[in-house]
């Protein structure tokens, strides 16, 4: 309902106003359209990024400030861009409406809802580019950002302002840890405000993606970004920059937010494209030279601030696609070095049916352990030891010979340690029913099951000890070291059910 | 044909051009140049031409010539601008007329209501 008093009051503002302010307008003639660069003349204000507005609605941002003219990449149709045509600036940089009312929604990279929702007109406006948080404003990573994946929060562990790496080929599983881990984000005392930006995907992947996080309940503290692949290369582009853009609304807000890039390989792919058109200099892959500043100025916006700057986080799970799992092309070792660690997920794994595919030994965190809990650490402290160790004797066994008592048991415990890291997919679990699995396996608790009913044995166990020893279940969840009286609690929970279990 | 030359051929043509030099000059350029030399001569001619739109008729004119001597004035009557003036200065637009406001109120009520 308009309030009519009001609509007149801002009017009178604006009259009031009427001839204090005189408007520069900043005008150019466009002199080629091609390859859909518009090159235009005059614009001799232009700032590059600048918005540049068509005469039928069109915008885009300025990429190239040459001598003489300037090249213009709108965002939409170029076909009805004639010679001739005039263009003109506006003076701002593309900025996006943020508020509240983005929470649920899936929007294109500059806020207009693609979900036949109501428009969205009111919010913030918020910059797709800013510069990052300076290092004065930060504080280390010191809070867990538990993805609900075994695997992930006992050996590798996320923290929030944290940027994870998940890589791998494709059909490895990489979409899945990310969605797992949005997933996860509902069982949070601590909401986290979760954005999924999908760059040069098939709408239909999309569409999944929005239809799996409606049924899980996630929508509700989610926003989906989309730039198809469908959509220009201008929208690809600007597609993660509006996802940071949005992320820093929150951020201001005091909090903590976590933003999946899926994937910055597209998001390369279509810079280059940009690139490419624009006629600049083109450097390893046909990538051009500014291919890293382009990730690194993205991701350099995950941020944990401290107490005095509202004590926000930005956590960022960039996710890159690799070819025959080869990590050191171009784009991979760019974002490798760039983030603060790396999940790296490998083919022979997932057809191997070890679910989460990741491969031990080449992924790692690097800030991450400062933030997990002391209940998972005390846990699983051995546990990515072991199972080096594990990978390594493996690969002598399988010569076939005799192996001594020692050597035996220690791969026994390996191929425990493995099935127990298993995860199926859109099953995050909470803090203490993973360190209930972990703990079980590591003290020996699980030697006598056999492991092809390991799975079952664990899931059943879970289930039991939520009925049975809430009270344990509790001392796991606070987030503190578990007492001796704790384990002894979880020794005969192992043993009671393990009587039960068939 | 280079940057320098063509910037000295439009500064000739300035001078004084008629009918039979600008044939002239056509036919002693080949087409690429020609290209060239008439996308200059376009520039050349915002860049000199001062045009004033306004909704009466010119009567500020002499004002106008005064702030800008060394400009040729160029004035539209424009009735659609209601009030005040508009002023282009090759590719800059200074807006100062009631129409301009309007729009504005316009384009702020079409962003902030429904």
């Amino acid at each position: 309902m308009i309030n009519d008093s009001k609509i007149i009051g801002n009017l009178e503002k604006l009259l009031m106003t009427y001839g204090q302010d005189v408007e520069t307008k900043n005008i150019g003639t466009v002199i080629k359209n091609s390859d859909g660069v518009i090159v235009a003349s005059g614009l001799s204000n232009a700032m590059i990024g600048e918005k540049i507005s068509f005469k039928d609605g069109n915008a885009g941002p300025v990429l190239n400030l040459d001598e003489e003219n300037v090249s213009i990449l709108p965002l939409g149709d170029t076909t009805n861009i004639r010679e001739g045509d005039i263009v003109q600036s506006t003076g701002e940089t593309f900025s996006i409406k943020v508020s509240e009312e983005l929470l649920g929604r899936v929007i294109n990279p500059l806020g207009d809802s693609l979900d036949n929702k109501a428009k969205i007109k009111k919010g913030k406006d918020m910059p797709l580019e800013k510069i990052a948080a300076g290092v004065v404003d930060r504080e280390p990573v010191n809070f867990p950002l538990k993805t609900g994946i075994k695997a992930i929060d006992s050996m590798f562990p996320i923290g929030r302002g944290q940027r994870e790496l998940i890589i791998g080929d494709r059909q490895t599983g990489k979409t899945a840890i990310a969605i797992d881990t949005i997933i996860n984000q509902k069982f949070n005392k601590k909401p986290v405000i979760c954005i999924y930006v999908a760059i040069g995907q098939k709408r239909s992947t999309i569409a999944q993606v929005v239809d799996r996080l409606n049924s899980e309940g996630a929508m509700s503290y989610s926003i989906v970004v989309s730039a198809s692949a469908s959509d220009s290369a201008a929208f690809q582009y600007l597609a993660p920059y509006a996802g940071a853009a949005i992320a820093e609304y929150f951020l201001e807000k005091g909090k903590d937010v976590l933003v999946v890039y899926d994937d910055l390989t597209k998001h390369a792919w279509a810079y280059r494209q940009i690139s490419l058109v624009l006629r600049r200099p083109a450097g390893r892959e046909a990538y051009p030279g500014d291919v890293f500043y382009l990730h690194s100025r993205l991701l350099e916006r995950s941020v944990k601030l401290n107490k005095e700057n509202g004590g926000g986080s930005i956590t960022a799970l960039p996710i890159i696609e690799t070819q025959a799992n080869d990590i050191s092309a171009y784009i991979p070792t760019n974002v490798i070095s760039i983030t603060d660690g790396q999940i790296y997920l490998q083919m022979d794994l997932f057809n191997a049916g070890i679910k989460p595919a990741i491969n031990v030994g080449q992924s790692v965190s690097r800030v991450g352990s400062a933030a997990q809990t002391p209940t998972i650490k005390s846990v699983s402290g051995k546990l990515k030891l072991e199972l080096a160790q594990f990978n390594s004797l493996a690969a002598f066994a399988q010569f076939g010979s005799e192996l001594d008592a020692a050597t035996q048991k220690q791969l026994d415990r390996g191929k425990r340690l493995t099935e127990i890291l298993k995860q199926p997919q859109y099953s995050p679990l909470t803090e203490n029913l993973e360190a209930l699995s972990i703990y079980a396996v590591t003290s020996g608790l699980m030697d006598d099951i056999p492991i092809d009913s390991f799975q079952r044995f664990e899931q059943d166990m879970h289930e039991f000890a939520k009925k049975k020893y809430p009270k344990v279940l509790e001392a796991l969840s606070g987030g503190e070291k578990p007492t001796e009286q704790t384990l002894k609690q979880i020794s005969k929970l192992v043993q009671e059910f393990k009587k039960r279990f068939e | 044909m280079d940057k320098k030359k063509i910037e000295k051929l439009i500064k000739i043509s300035y001078k004084n051009i008629d009918k039979k030099k600008v044939e002239e000059i056509g036919s002693l350029l080949n087409k690429a140049d020609l290209k060239k030399y008439i996308e200059r001569l376009k520039s050349a001619e915002s860049e000199n031409n001062l045009i004033i739109s306004s909704p009466i008729d010119n009567q500020y004119e002499k004002r106008f010539q005064k702030l800008f001597p060394n400009r040729k004035i160029v004035f539209i009557q424009d009735p659609s601008l209601i009030l005040g003036v508009k002023i282009i200065d090759n590719d800059k637009i200074y807006d100062f007329t009631l129409k301009n406001s309007f729009e504005k109120i316009i384009n702020y009520i079409e962003q902030n209501y429904d």
